[in-house]
């Protein structure tokens, strides 16, 4: 039995050849690629998303781990995985609202919603509601996520939130929303499914939504 | 005693000699990397290619050759005139001089009842005007918070009103569209007496965030900071990269891409409306490692403050930039050293108009009755340290020591 628990402690604490190591032990021991994903690498970012709130690990340093990950699953599992397995959490359409141009806050939680496990299809800032209306009938994500820092902005969460019901498209997704002028009262009322105050609470938030 | 535009300069964390590398390594961003851009500005664009700008339309990128660009940037004027309305308080911004004052667009208040935060009002932002006018080492109100109990399509016109009214001190404030805008004009106009009085002796200014940092132009913003520049209103040229997210997280590389940035807002200003009162509004942030927040209270912040103040000078632009900043949520000792080494170091650096300096907490979240007051005293003070010690013979008081020495004593003389 291949250590799990050993993959996802190095890959936390940043020690990459004990890593690409580790995981090809593992797939010489015959463990299956979904495995070793969901037991040993993901785990090891779910212990780096904990010490990031905790303030153990800086930012550059979570986004290293984060961007050797996706090298690891690539390079080493991705031709063993099926379709799915790598993102068993879904497809999320991120965005910041139409007139507002902050993406600092919006990326982070993009590259930890990414690092634990989502496929996200960034539109970037100022995004009309059309425009993201149209993605969701693309790409058919099963969440929106939504975010807004000026308050006179914050009223096109909720613009673009009608857009989609009127389009139809309301049941098939979870909505959540976030930036700093936003709260859970704000949330609730445009009718959003969630609100999270940080990146690691929007990762939880939006794990604990997609089951 | 207040302390209004003495001469900073005291500290200058830049050598002659790294002043000009950085202009010039400024120069050369703008005449390589350049800048891109968003949809929306194509009469801008034509305007900037009738200067000699290069633009690339299929890359949607705008380059800056140095010679034209350095034209356009020396029309600016090297001193703008900030009003008040009772002629108390006029700001006259050039060279080293300084002043402080408010800054920001806080959205929560540290209620004076609870001591909770809640969301600001309009009667906030009235209160906050009236306690500024009052708090003499404050020397403009520039509208601290916003009224989040109205309707956003209100904010612009409702916030001049409530500025104008709690206070005689210069307001600027931002506004979020055209028609916001000559709102505010119109508001203006009817105060002064008329347009030309306004336009005569400007009491309000804008700010427009008219560059998305690194090196991108924001069409919303530069077509507001183009409209002021033709109402002959002065306008900040507001950009804030935060080092190590919007820009090099080195504090040299951040010095200069703001500079690019700067170089290149106040040169399209300058092709609108030759002469047009402008501040050069570089502010150098820095991110927090540990969750990407704005750490306006560190050390670096004031050093970078003060440097960009040199930098504006050497293009000979008076400056609008930041000190006071802090990611403490209350009045707490964290708040009161950083407010106090960045504003020193601000004013001790000869910048021009320091916005920020009084009130705000939580990294520009929140604002509290309490610090305004606080950070009044920390003002004071740091003026008060521009002021120099005078070795007049009063001030050498020979005979007072003659005296004392002789049996009379300090106290009474
Ligand atoms: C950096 C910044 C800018 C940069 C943006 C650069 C960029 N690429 O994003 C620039 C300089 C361009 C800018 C411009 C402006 N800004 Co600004 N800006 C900020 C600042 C200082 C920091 C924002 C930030 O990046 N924080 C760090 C990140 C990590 O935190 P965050 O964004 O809050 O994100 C976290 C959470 O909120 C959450 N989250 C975020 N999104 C989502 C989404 C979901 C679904 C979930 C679950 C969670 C979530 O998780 C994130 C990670 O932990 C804030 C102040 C502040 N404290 O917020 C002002 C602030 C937001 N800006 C403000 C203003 C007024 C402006 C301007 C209007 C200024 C002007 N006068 O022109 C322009 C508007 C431009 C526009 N149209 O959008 C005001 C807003 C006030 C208001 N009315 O609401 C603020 C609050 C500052 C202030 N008090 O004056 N700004």
């Amino acid at each position: 039995m291949s250590d799990f628990v050993q993959i996802a402690e190095n890959l936390a604490a940043g020690n990459k050849p004990r890593v690409r190591e580790l995981v090809q032990l593992a797939l010489d021991q015959g463990e299956s690629a979904k495995k070793i994903l969901d037991e040993g690498l993901m785990k090891g970012m779910g212990i780096v998303g904990g010490m990031m709130e905790r303030e153990e690990i800086m930012i550059p340093e979570v986004l290293d781990v984060a961007q050797f990950m996706s090298h690891v699953i690539n390079e080493m599992l991705k031709p063993l995985l099926l379709e799915g397995d790598m993102n068993p959490y879904g497809k999320v359409v991120f965005a910041t609202v139409q007139g507002d141009v902050h993406d600092i806050g919006k990326n982070l939680v993009i590259m930890m919603l990414e690092g634990a496990g989502f496929q996200v299809i960034d539109l970037g800032i100022d995004v009309p509601p059309e425009t993201i209306v149209e993605s969701i009938r693309e790409n058919q994500p099963n969440m929106l996520g939504l975010s807004a820092l000026l308050t006179t902005t914050m009223p096109m969460i909720k613009t673009t939130i009608d857009h989609v019901i009127d389009s139809g498209l309301r049941d098939q997704i979870k909505i959540l929303v976030g930036g700093a002028p936003v709260d859970q009262e704000f949330a609730d009322e445009v009718g959003a499914d969630g609100y999270a105050p940080d990146a690691s609470s929007a990762t939880q938030l939006a794990k604990s939504l997609a089951n | 005693m207040s302390h209004k535009g003495l001469q900073g300069g005291h500290y200058r964390p830049l050598s002659c000699e790294q002043v000009e590398s950085l202009h010039a390594a400024a120069l050369s961003v703008l005449e390589k990397t350049g800048f891109s851009y968003e949809a929306g500005l194509d009469e801008t664009l034509e305007m900037m290619e009738e200067f000699g700008m290069r633009v690339d339309r299929e890359d949607s990128r705008i380059y800056f050759p140095r010679e034209q660009l350095m034209e356009l940037v020396s029309k600016a004027p090297k001193r703008v005139v900030l009003y008040s309305r009772d002629g108390k308080n006029d700001l006259y911004l050039e060279d080293d001089r300084v002043y402080l004052g408010t800054g920001g667009a806080a959205i929560k208040i540290l209620d004076l009842e609870t001591g909770e935060a809640r969301h600001t009002t309009l009667q906030d932002l009235y209160n906050l005007g009236r306690l500024v006018d009052q708090l003499d080492n404050i020397h403009f109100f520039l509208r601290p918070c916003i009224p989040k109990d109205i309707p956003e399509a209100l904010y612009d016109e409702n916030v001049f009103y409530a500025c104008l009214k709690s206070t005689a001190k210069h307001v600027m404030a931002g506004v979020n569209d055209f028609d916001g805008f000559h709102k505010m004009m119109d508001i203006a106009s009817m105060v002064a007496g008329d347009l030309e009085n306004l336009k005569a002796r400007p009491f309000v200014s804008v700010i427009a965030s008219f560059a998305i940092s690194p090196m991108r132009l924001c069409t919303h913003s530069t077509r507001i900071m183009l409209e002021a520049v033709r109402h002959q209103i002065p306008v900040a040229l507001s950009c804030a990269p935060m080092a190590g997210v919007s820009s090099p997280i080195t504090m040299a590389g951040t010095l200069v891409q703001t500079h690019a940035e700067q170089l290149a807002g106040i040169a399209i200003c300058q092709m609108i409306q030759p002469g047009a009162a402008v501040l050069y509004g570089g502010i150098p942030g820095r991110a927090n490692l540990w969750n990407l927040g704005y750490q306006g209270g560190s050390v670096e912040c004031g050093m970078m403050n003060a440097a960009i103040h040199q930098l504006a000078d050497h293009i000979k632009v008076p400056n609008y930039n930041s000190s006071g900043l802090t990611d403490a949520k209350i009045p707490d000792a964290q708040a009161g050293w950083e407010k106090a080494m960045t504003t020193m170091l601000a004013a001790m650096g000869g910048s021009n108009y320091v916005h920020h300096a009084a009130g705000m907490l939580n990294c520009m979240i929140t604002v509290a009755h309490e610090q305004f007051v606080i950070d009044d005293e920390i003002i004071g003070l740091s003026c008060k340290v521009l002021a120099g010690i005078p070795t007049d013979p009063e001030h050498l008081a020979l005979d007072v020591i003659d005296d004392a020495a002789r049996g009379a004593d300090f106290i009474k003389s």
